[in-house]
C-alpha cells in the first residue's frame, strides 16, 4: 500500500477516535504548550535581562548597604533600577555614608562617584494618586553616569531644585492621561516640576537634597553609590580596589563582618544569566514531566486502539494488508495525535505566551505591582525555529509512543485478529 | 482435458497447543484439490474443523504439518507479507459477518483492497464504482456501513471480495446473517461468478445451500468423510 493511503487512513482512524484519543491529545497540547511558553519566556527575559544590562552601563559599578557573597544578584532578578531597594533587604546592612563617597573618588580607573537615596512616596497628578519609586541623585553626576534615554525634556542640572525626570512609563502608562512635560506634580504633599520624561521606567529622579527632605532621610546616608570607571576592561581590578578602600576606610578587620557589596554588571550578568539558566532548566524539566506523561498517554491509547481495530487489522491483512502497511498506518496514527496535539500546544502556547508578555508588561509599569517579575517576563520571544522545533517535536514524541503498538498490530495473525470479537 | 489445480492441500494437520494440557488437534490428514473453476461447498457440523479449513485454504493460517499449495505455490513456507500479497491478489473474502471497515464508506471498503495492491486511486475508484453499480449499490456508495441494511452491507463484502478479479472466491456462511431473499440473491451472484470462470469455495452447514455447488465435501471430526459430485447440479 502506498505511504500516502496509509497516512489517508491513519487520519481516517484519528478522526473516527473515541473521547479518549482527544483526551490524550489534551495532554499532548498541554505539554507543548507549557514548551513553548517557558521557551519563549525564557528567551524574553534573556533579550530583556541582556537590553537592561547594556542600559546599566558595563562601565558603572554599584556599592549596596549589606554583604551578599553572590555579589550582583543578591535577591534574584529585579531590574538593575531597583538595586538600590534591594540592598535594603540584605543582612548586616550598615548605611553608606557621604566618608565613603569621598574615599572611593581616589579609587583607581573611577571617573565619577555619585551617592543616591531611594524610596517610594505618593505622587498625585490630575486627581489619580500612585505610589512611585523615587531616587535622590546627584544632578550634575548623574547625567555622567547615567544611560537613560530621554523622550522629552531634559535631564536635572545643578540648581535644579523641585524638579523632577519621570520615567516614560510612569508618565504614560500609570496616569492614563500622561503627565506632560513642564506639568506640576504632588509628591508626598510637595509640587515638583516635571523637567524630563524619560523613554521608559517608572522612577522619579530628583536632586539628592529634595529627596532628602520628601523621603524624610534627614541624615547623610546613601542607599547605594554608583561610580563610573574609566577602563571596563579593568573592571574586576577597579571592584578589587574599591573593596579593599571601603573595607579599610569603614574599619571592618575581617572578611566576615564585611557591609557592603561592590557590583559589577560583569558579575551581574553572569549570576542572572546562571539564575535565568537554572530557573528556565527547572520550568523545562516541568514541561519535559508533562510531555513524558503526554507520550505515556499516546501509548496507552495506542495499545487500547490496537486491542479495538484487532478485527479491522485482520480484515485488513485478509483483504492484501502487509504488515509494513498496517505498521505505517498506527505509526502514522500516533504520530498524527502528536502532531495534532503539537498544533493545539503550539496555539495555546503563543496565546499563553502573549497573555503572560501582557500582565507582565502590566505589573512592570507598576499597575499590578510586583515591577521586577513583571519586567521579567514582560517580554517574550516566540521564533519560526521554536515553533517548528515544537511541531517535530510532538509528531517525533506521537511516533516513538506508537512504536510498540504499531509493530504489535503489525504482527498479529490474520486468522487470530478476524477471531477477535 | 484434465483441470488445472487452483489449491491442492496434502496431508494437511492442524493442532493448537493448549497449554499443559493435551494439544487440540482439529485437522488430522486432509487432503483435498480444488480445480480452477470449480464451486465446491465445504459442509460439516459445528465444530468440525470447518472454520480452520477455510483459514488453511485461504492462506489465512498455515498448517502444523502438511502442505498447501496456492497457484503452485507452497504457502507453508512463506513470509506473511508475502502472503498477504498472494491472498490479496487470489483470493476474495466473504464472510457471514461481513467484515467491512466501519468507519470507510462502502466505496471505499471496495477500493481498499486495490489500493492494498497500489492500484492506482483513480482507476480504483472506477473499479468500485463499477462493482458497486452491477451490485444495485450505485446511490449508496459514499455511506458507512452501519447506514446499510444486512442485505446491502453483504453486497458491499462482495464487491470488496471482486475488486482485484480473484481467481478465488472463498464465501464463509455467506448468508448466515441474511434474509432469504437476499441469500438467494447472494448465492445467486456467486453462481453467476463462478460461470464467468471464477473458482468459488463455499463454507456452510446450510445444506439448502449445497445444491449451488458442484462438488461437496463433508468434514466430521477434523477429517473429510465424504465427497461428492453434485448430480443434481451437473
Amino acid at each position: 500500500m502506498r505511504v500516502k493511503k496509509s497516512f489517508k487512513l491513519a487520519l481516517n482512524i484519528l478522526m473516527h477516535s473515541k473521547l479518549r484519543s482527544w483526551l490524550t491529545i489534551i495532554g499532548i497540547v498541554i505539554g507543548i504548550a507549557a514548551v513553548v511558553s517557558i521557551v519563549s519566556i525564557s528567551e524574553g527575559a534573556k533579550a530583556s535581562l541582556e537590553e537592561r544590562l547594556g542600559s546599566l552601563g558595563a562601565d558603572v559599578i554599584t556599592v549596596n548597604p549589606g554583604f551578599s557573597r553572590a555579589s550582583g544578584a543578591a535577591g534574584g532578578f529585579h531590574g538593575i533600577r531597583d538595586l538600590g531597594e534591594r540592598s535594603a533587604q540584605t543582612s548586616s546592612k550598615k548605611n553608606l555614608t557621604s566618608k565613603d563617597v569621598i574615599t572611593l573618588r581616589s579609587t583607581p580607573n573611577v571617573k565619577f562617584v555619585m551617592g543616591e537615596i531611594s524610596g517610594r512616596a505618593d505622587l498625585a497628578y490630575s486627581s489619580k494618586k500612585s505610589s512611585a519609586n523615587i531616587k535622590g541623585i546627584d544632578s550634575p553626576i548623574w547625567k555622567e553616569i547615567t544611560t537613560e534615554k530621554l523622550k522629552s525634556g531634559r535631564l536635572l542640572m545643578q540648581g535644579d531644585s523641585y524638579s523632577v525626570v519621570i520615567g516614560g512609563n510612569l508618565a504614560s502608562k500609570v496616569f492614563e492621561k500622561g503627565i506632560p512635560l513642564n506639568s506640576k506634580v504632588d509628591i508626598a504633599g510637595k509640587l515638583f516640576k516635571v523637567v524630563g520624561v524619560l523613554e521608559e521606567g517608572s522612577t522619579v529622579y530628583m536632586p539628592i537634597n529634595i529627596a532628602r527632605e520628601t523621603l524624610g532621610n534627614t541624615g547623610n546616608n546613601f542607599n547605594s553609590i554608583s561610580l563610573k570607571i574609566a577602563d571596563v576592561s579593568l573592571s574586576d581590578e577597579t571592584v578589587a580596589d574599591i573593596t579593599k578602600k571601603l573595607t579599610a576606610s569603614r574599619g571592618i578587620l575581617k572578611e566576615t563582618d564585611q557591609d557592603f557589596t561592590v557590583s559589577s554588571p560583569k558579575a551581574m550578568q553572569e549570576t542572572m544569566q546562571q539564575t535565568l539558566g537554572l530557573m528556565s532548566l527547572f520550568l523545562g524539566a516541568i514541561a519535559a514531566i508533562s510531555l513524558i506523561v503526554g507520550a505515556i498517554g499516546i501509548a496507552n491509547t495506542m495499545f487500547t486502539s490496537v486491542l479495538e481495530k484487532t478485527k479491522e487489522i485482520g480484515i485488513m491483512k485478509a483483504i492484501g494488508g502487509k504488515n509494513r502497511d498496517i505498521l505505517i498506518i498506527f505509526l502514522a496514527n500516533s504520530g498524527l495525535i502528536g502532531l495534532v496535539g503539537g498544533i493545539g500546544g503550539v496555539i495555546l502556547g503563543v496565546f499563553g505566551s502573549g497573555l503572560i508578555s501582557y500582565y507582565g508588561s502590566a505589573m512592570s509599569s507598576g499597575g499590578m505591582g510586583g515591577g521586577g517579575i513583571g519586567r521579567m517576563f514582560s517580554s517574550t520571544a516566540i521564533t519560526p525555529t521554536l515553533l517548528i522545533f515544537a511541531l517535530t517535536f510532538s509528531l517525533i514524541i506521537g511516533m516513538v509512543a506508537g512504536v510498540i503498538p504499531a509493530y504489535r498490530a503489525s504482527k498479529l495473525k490474520p486468522v487470530d485478529a478476524l477471531r477477535y470479537e | 482435458m484434465k483441470s488445472e489445480s487452483l489449491i491442492r492441500i496434502i496431508d494437511v494437520w492442524k493442532k493448537y497447543d493448549m497449554g499443559g494440557a493435551d494439544p487440540l488437534v482439529v485437522l488430522k490428514g486432509i487432503n483435498l484439490d480444488i480445480k480452477k473453476g470449480e464451486f465446491i461447498a465445504i459442509t460439516g457440523p459445528s465444530g468440525s474443523g470447518k472454520s480452520t479449513m477455510v483459514n488453511i485454504v485461504g492462506a489465512l493460517d498455515k498448517p502444523s504439518w502438511g502442505n498447501v499449495f496456492l497457484k503452485e505455490e507452497n504457502v507453508s513456507g512463506m513470509s506473511e507479507s508475502s502472503l498477504s500479497f498472494l491472498r490479496g491478489k487470489t483470493i476474495g473474502f466473504i464472510f457471514q459477518q461481513f467484515n467491512l471497515l466501519p468507519t470507510l464508506s462502502a466505496l471505499q471498503n471496495v477500493m481498499l483492497p486495490m489500493e492494498m495492491l497500489d492500484v492506482p486511486e483513480k482507476a480504483a475508484r472506477e473499479r468500485a464504482e463499477e462493482l458497486l453499480a452491477s451490485l444495485g449499490l450505485g446511490d449508496r456508495m459514499y455511506h458507512k456501513p452501519n447506514e446499510l441494511s444486512g442485505g446491502q452491507q453483504q453486497r458491499v463484502a462482495i464487491a470488496r471480495a471482486l475488486a482485484n478479479d480473484p481467481e478465488v472466491i472463498l464465501a464463509d456462511e455467506p448468508t448466515g446473517n441474511l434474509d432469504s431473499t437476499t441469500g438467494k440473491f447472494v448465492m445467486d451472484f456467486l453462481g453467476k461468478m463462478n460461470a464467468q470462470g471464477k473458482t468459488v469455495i463455499l463454507i456452510t452447514h446450510d445444506l439448502e445451500l449445497v445444491k449451488y455447488s458442484k462438488r461437496v465435501v463433508h468434514i466430521k471430526d477434523g477429517r473429510i468423510i465424504k465427497e461428492a459430485i453434485n448430480k443434481k447440479i451437473m
